[in-house]
């Protein structure tokens, strides 16, 4: 999915990562937005991606980048191997979004992860109002042909951190290109929030 | 094209073998292809697997066909011999030049036969680190190779780890599953059971060991290929005939094509090598010389590398390449993988499998392009 909006999205997300971090970004894509953490953060990243032709952009690129699946391959992975980990547009087309979210917090010392907000008004007006599924910018595919199996709102996700004991240490707006230290559900976000960006750890 | 170079390494001190003796001012013979640049940065050793050999992109002096790896090795090929200076050796045990049973046992001027000793996959690469000290190379760019062409690379990987920038196992394991080592031993098997076998020494006899070596050749062969691309090229199709014949003729076209395979494989290869590079396969775990842990057996290794596997290898498959992987991974090493969708079975390193060239191409360019 090339959902991803790389002037906005990149930019925050480097913001999050420091400098000489190591990083993976699983479900990678053609591995821009390692290349772009590579030459403004001098990371050294890893990719994970499924789609095999994605895999070999990223080959090309000289991406350290292992063809594979979120929900089953981060069990490969040590204990905090990673100072990062990066999961966007993901987590809501994986079978088990719980564990996935438990093996990205295992093998990195912070995870940001982002997707898109079921809970967007827009998304509640065109369920309401013309009682179909909402196809959008972000969300781009009808129901019949998704590949995402487990869509979420931003306050869906607060409560599945909170189950998991996963603490959130900062929240994205990713239209204003804003970052803020998260205090709690957040009335604006859950509404206006097109897509849920957050920094997340467990120790 | 390049010629067939012999040089005599080991002259002044012999080679450990890990199996207890030596050897010294053994041959390797080899090819080269491309210049070694300025930096001598930019070499490529390539690793051949149980049969083959060094003739990798020029045609094979026995065979006349062309080299085993001439759609991966060559100008503008995926590793471009205008850009790579490639090195491929013939593995110590091997019959194409390099010592082994077939040669001349300096010490009492006879063929080494069965007296050959028994050699490891770690030996081939010590043999081979010789290689590449003569010929002046301090760093190799990348070391490549499928099958036992892939456990050569692991091993160097694990035994120098600091002459090897970056590294492409192919098709491989860490070492050989009961399986693996059971299609082997029936090969050696059929070998020995053949009376022209002589204990080995058939080098001056009217009578070799054909019909062994060529069933060894036939069982290894039906393991290189998949049931999907047997079913599909020869299904139960007859052999130039109608109907069946009632004998034990080759009545189906994968008899005659196995027989085939058998019959032109004697021509070029040595029944005892055969034996012997069988056996140093057996014998590979990379992890073996640090006590069976193969975290510490790649401890030191900071290359960067592409495994590659392929979805119908039923001989060294994805999960044995994933395996490696896994290891690389918990090192926080810089790895790839890639497992390309065929049903050309383990041969597949050896076809035309054009998403497998897209990988190697991309990953060697952009590793130098990052030198």
């Amino acid at each position: 999915m090339s959902l991803i909006n790389e002037n906005k999205d990149f930019g925050v997300i480097a913001e999050l990562i420091p400098n000489n971090a190591s990083v993976i970004d699983v479900g990678c894509n053609d591995g821009s937005l390692l290349e772009y953490l590579r030459e403004y953060k001098n990371i050294d990243g890893r990719g994970m991606e499924i789609d095999q032709k994605k895999v070999q952009l990223c080959l090309a690129k000289g991406i350290s980048v292992i063809e594979g699946d979120a929900d089953t391959d981060l069990y490969d992975y040590p204990d905090k191997l990673f100072d990062y980990s990066i999961l966007t547009y993901t987590l809501q087309a994986t079978k088990s979004p719980k564990t996935v979210m438990q093996q990205l917090v295992r093998i990195s010392k912070k995870a940001i992860i982002s997707f898109p907000n079921f809970g967007h008004w827009k998304i509640g007006a065109s369920l309401l109002l013309n009682r179909k599924m909402p196809v959008s910018e972000k969300l781009s595919y009808s129901w019949h042909e998704t590949p995402n199996l487990h869509f979420c709102t931003i306050n869906d996700f607060i409560d599945l951190c909170e189950e998991l004991e996963i603490k959130i240490e900062k929240k994205g707006d990713l239209s204003n290109k804003k970052l803020s230290n998260f205090s709690g559900k957040n009335f604006l976000d859950s509404y206006f929030n097109e897509v849920g960006l957050f920094l997340v750890s467990k120790d | 094209m390049s010629e067939n170079k012999i040089v005599t390494l080991a002259e002044d001190e012999p080679l450990n073998l890990d199996g207890g003796g030596s050897l010294s001012k053994f041959k390797t013979a080899y090819t080269t292809y491309g210049k070694l640049n300025d930096k001598k940065n930019n070499s490529i050793l390539v690793c051949h697997a149980l049969t083959g050999d060094q003739y990798v992109a020029s045609d094979h002096p026995i065979t006349k066909k062309n080299g085993w790896w001439s759609m991966v090795v060559g100008p503008d090929k995926p590793i471009d011999t205008n850009k790579f200076f490639v090195i491929c050796p013939n593995v110590i045990g091997g019959c194409m030049g390099s010592t082994g049973p077939k040669e001349i046992n300096p010490e009492n001027g006879k063929e080494f036969a069965t007296d050959f000793p028994v050699i490891t996959i770690a030996d081939m690469v010590r043999a081979q680190k010789l290689l590449i000290d003569y010929l002046g190379i301090e760093k190799i760019f990348c070391v490549t190779g499928g099958s036992m062409g892939g456990m050569l690379v692991l091993e160097w990987l694990s035994k120098f780890p600091e002459m090897v920038h970056s590294a492409v196992p192919i098709a491989t394991a860490t070492n050989h599953s009961a399986q693996n080592i059971a299609l082997n031993e029936l090969a050696r098997q059929s070998i020995m059971a053949d009376p022209n076998w002589q204990s080995g020494n058939y080098y001056h006899s009217d009578k070799k060991p054909m019909k062994g070596l060529s069933v060894a050749r036939m069982a290894a062969h039906i393991s290189y290929l998949s049931k999907e691309a047997l079913q599909s090229k020869f299904g139960r199709n007859l052999q130039d005939k109608n109907s069946l014949d009632y004998s034990f003729d080759a009545d189906f076209q994968i008899e005659s094509y196995l027989r085939h395979q058998g019959f032109t494989f004697v021509d070029r290869f040595d029944a005892n090598s055969y034996l012997y590079i069988t056996r140093a396969m057996d014998y590979f775990d990379v992890s073996s010389a640090n006590n069976g842990s193969l975290i510490e057996a790649f401890k030191k290794t900071q290359s960067k590398i592409l495994c590659v596997s392929f979805t119908s290898d039923w001989l060294y498959p994805t999960s044995e390449n994933k395996k490696i992987v896994k290891v690389f991974n918990s090192l926080g090493l810089n790895v790839s993988f890639i497992e390309i969708e065929t049903e050309n079975g383990h041969d597949s390193f050896l076809l035309d499998e054009p998403k497998f060239f897209e990988a190697i191409k991309g990953f060697i360019n952009s590793t130098f392009e990052n030198l």
